[in-house]
């Protein structure tokens, strides 16, 4: 039985620790202190190169490698810290800035001596109005006690920090997107190269971090790289030989939402699975997972024989699914798996920037699809066609049977995978948002398609047992595909 | 500027204290252009909504076009164009919060108020006649461990029920 154990966050739920004082009784502030003493600038960037950390915003990043592509003769160089967390089912963000502010605040300073930066802004979303409080109260005594401003502690390091408030949209936290906003325009993403690392905010070279990410690099530094490399699995990247190692290393808080009896933020060491996970947060209220959501609602869905799938980077990946930003999302067996679709598919036809032509118009097409299916007017053709598949030879070919055709399934798949296409991974739109679309209506049409043919069938919402509703893992295509990495020895 | 603008602009003016504030603001970036959205947050706090006065005056502070001013309002939805209720009251409906019924909390919220839910074109739709409450469903508020939730200006809600929504309006 696997049991919480806050390591990175252990002081995050003592009283008062949003304020200077109290952080400073529990070692508040050493780790930078020590970063400053002991290390040179290139030293730091070098143990968050070795250390393995990958950005906890979403994309899962090296964050050393990251820092690398900052040129360093280009100055001033800014650092975006993104606090503007609006992925469904994502509350960490939110935790940290209201519980420890500081423990952010310490991260920020340890990158900004590490890359030689001045100028901090964190972009923190609009609705946040405690988070921002407490930041904002934080800010304020750090500069009063000497942590920021100009000649911080004497070290000749000047740091300083301000927070910019977001206005409550959702694509402000895609890293171009969120740059653009910064600079007081809408947040329609940039089209990429040139990457923010070389050209970001007011055309100059900018770090984008995520608030996870920034307060790892205080006990990287502080305990050293060795002790942070022992949480977290390291696999073997089979595509090389001898096995390149990549690293899922540190802990990750997951933030776990739904039917499960204690929903909340877990802080866990990277790498367990999902079935565990449901265990720590009190079990599942219900009888039977029907369907988890690993990473945010834009991850494509997990079915319940799929729930030893390991929570990290690599092994969500390889599972044709992702980790996200670690919001995990259960659903039980009284759930209808297309209105959690219609719910999610309003979410992002409300949320389309509209810079894009396949995501402006594919996204609300895709809404309507399933509105309509959900209402009971699903299409379905009157003819049948023959159904394709492993033929008596034993490849592929005509069955010899039929199969009824849904036309608003296959139109709902043609739609998505010309926002973005899922099986070769492209898409048509100049951010990810295509792909955080089309991951959800195409994972949870093939994964639940039962489900989905009986709502048409029937013409209403028609919630099917769990094991009727569920693709059996021989057809499932993710199921088939996926890899199970190994760890290094 | 021609005239008819700059008498629109005349009948907003930041208070003193939000002058101040702002005067801070502007130091904190290298273009003035880029603490629009904090001015505009502040303009609105003052103001109630942004209204056409509003966006002349924080043009010309930005030393930006107005056109610039109107496009970054219309794209961010905490930004109001028509006035709003005393009481601006979000409630988040996304997933989680929608698999712990916020529905109930919306319909219970509808019946209490007596007023349908604002859409984003026409928020007089979700204000009661008295102008005290609008009423608007949101996205995703990042508080999915202690859904539903509800906004009521700035304060966040946690584990509603109708009985809880209650307490909370009898309070304001």
């Amino acid at each position: 039985m696997v049991e919480e154990k806050r390591i990175l966050y252990e002081h995050l739920d003592v009283p008062e620790i949003h304020t200077f004082d109290v952080f400073r009784q529990h070692d508040g502030y050493a780790c930078f202190e020590k970063a400053v003493a002991d290390y040179q600038p290139d030293d730091i960037a070098k143990m968050v190169m070795d250390s393995g950390l990958k950005g906890r915003g979403g994309a899962g990043f090296s964050t050393g490698l990251k820092w690398s592509f900052v040129p360093k003769d280009i100055k001033p160089c800014y650092l975006c810290c993104n606090a503007d967390e609006s992925e469904p089912g994502t509350f960490s963000n939110r935790y940290v800035l209201e519980k420890n502010p500081h423990l952010l605040i310490e991260g920020i300073l340890i990158c900004c001596y590490a890359m030689g930066i001045e100028t901090t802004y964190v972009y923190i979303r609009g609705e946040f109005t405690l988070g921002k409080k407490r930041l904002d109260a934080a800010i304020k005594a750090a500069y009063a006690n000497g942590y920021l401003g100009k000649n911080i502690r004497g070290t000749g390091l000047n740091v300083d920090i301000y927070t910019h408030p977001g206005a409550g949209a959702y694509i402000c936290g895609e890293e171009t997107g969120l740059i653009e906003s910064l600079e007081g325009k809408r947040g329609q993403p940039r089209n990429k190269p040139p990457f923010p690392a070389v050209e970001g905010v007011f055309r100059k070279p900018t770090v984008v971090q995520n608030v996870e990410t920034l307060c790892n690099l205080p006990f990287i530094v502080g305990n050293g790289v060795e002790w942070y490399t022992k949480m977290g699995p390291t696999y073997g990247d089979a595509r090389f030989d001898p096995p390149k190692p990549d690293p899922n290393t540190g802990t990750k808080l997951y933030c776990i939402s739904g039917d499960v009896n204690k929903p909340g933020v877990y802080e866990l060491e990277l790498g367990l699975t999902c079935a565990e996970l449901i265990e720590v947060a009190g079990g599942l209220r219900g009888e039977q997972v029907k369907a988890v959501i690993p990473g945010g609602s834009s991850a494509p869905i997990l079915t319940h024989y799929e729930l030893d799938t390991r929570l990290d980077f690599t092994s969500l990946t390889l599972a044709k699914s992702m980790l996200g930003s670690g919001g995990i999302i259960v659903m039980n067996e009284t759930r209808n798996i297309v209105d959690c679709l219609l719910n999610i598919m309003k979410f992002y036809a409300h949320e389309s920037c509209g810079q894009c032509t396949p995501c402006r118009w594919g996204t609300p097409w895709v809404r309507d699809i399933v509105q309509r299916i959900a209402d009971g007017n699903g299409r379905k053709s009157t003819i049948t066609r023959p159904k394709f598949g492993i033929a008596e030879n034993g490849r592929w070919g005509d069955t010899g049977e039929t199969e009824d055709i849904y036309e608003d399934l296959d139109l709902l798949e043609s739609v998505a995978n010309n926002i973005a296409n899922v099986d070769t991974m492209t898409w048509n739109t100049i951010c990810v948002f295509g792909i955080a679309v089309s991951w959800p209506a195409v994972s949870y049409m093939r994964k639940f398609r039962p489900e989905f043919e009986a709502t048409i069938r029937e013409g209403k919402l028609t919630t099917l047992s769990v094991e009727e509703a569920t693709v059996p893992p021989e057809e499932n295509y993710a199921y088939q595909q996926r890899i199970v990495p190994r760890e290094l020895e | 500027m021609s005239e008819e603008l700059i008498q629109i602009q005349n009948t907003f003016r930041f208070t003193e204290e939000n002058q101040r504030e702002f005067d801070a603001l502007i130091g904190h970036y290298p273009v003035k252009e880029a603490a629009m959205l904090p001015t505009l947050h502040l303009a609105q706090k003052q103001a109630g909504y942004v209204s056409p006065a509003v966006m002349t005056y924080v043009a010309a502070l930005l030393e930006v076009p107005l056109m610039k001013v109107k496009d970054v309002v219309t794209f961010y939805p905490m930004f109001f164009e028509e006035p709003v209720g005393e009481y601006v009251i979000r409630v988040c409906h996304t997933l989680p919060c929608a698999l712990r019924d916020c529905k109930g909390v919306l319909a219970h919220l509808k019946a209490k108020l007596g007023t349908d839910v604002a859409s984003e074109t026409d928020l007089g739709k979700g204000t009661t006649p008295d102008g005290k409450f609008t009423l608007m469903k949101v996205e995703c508020l990042a508080s999915c461990d202690v859904a539903p939730v509800i906004m009521v200006n700035d304060d966040l809600y946690k584990n509603l029920t109708p009985e809880k929504v209650d307490e909370i309006l009898d309070n304001l």
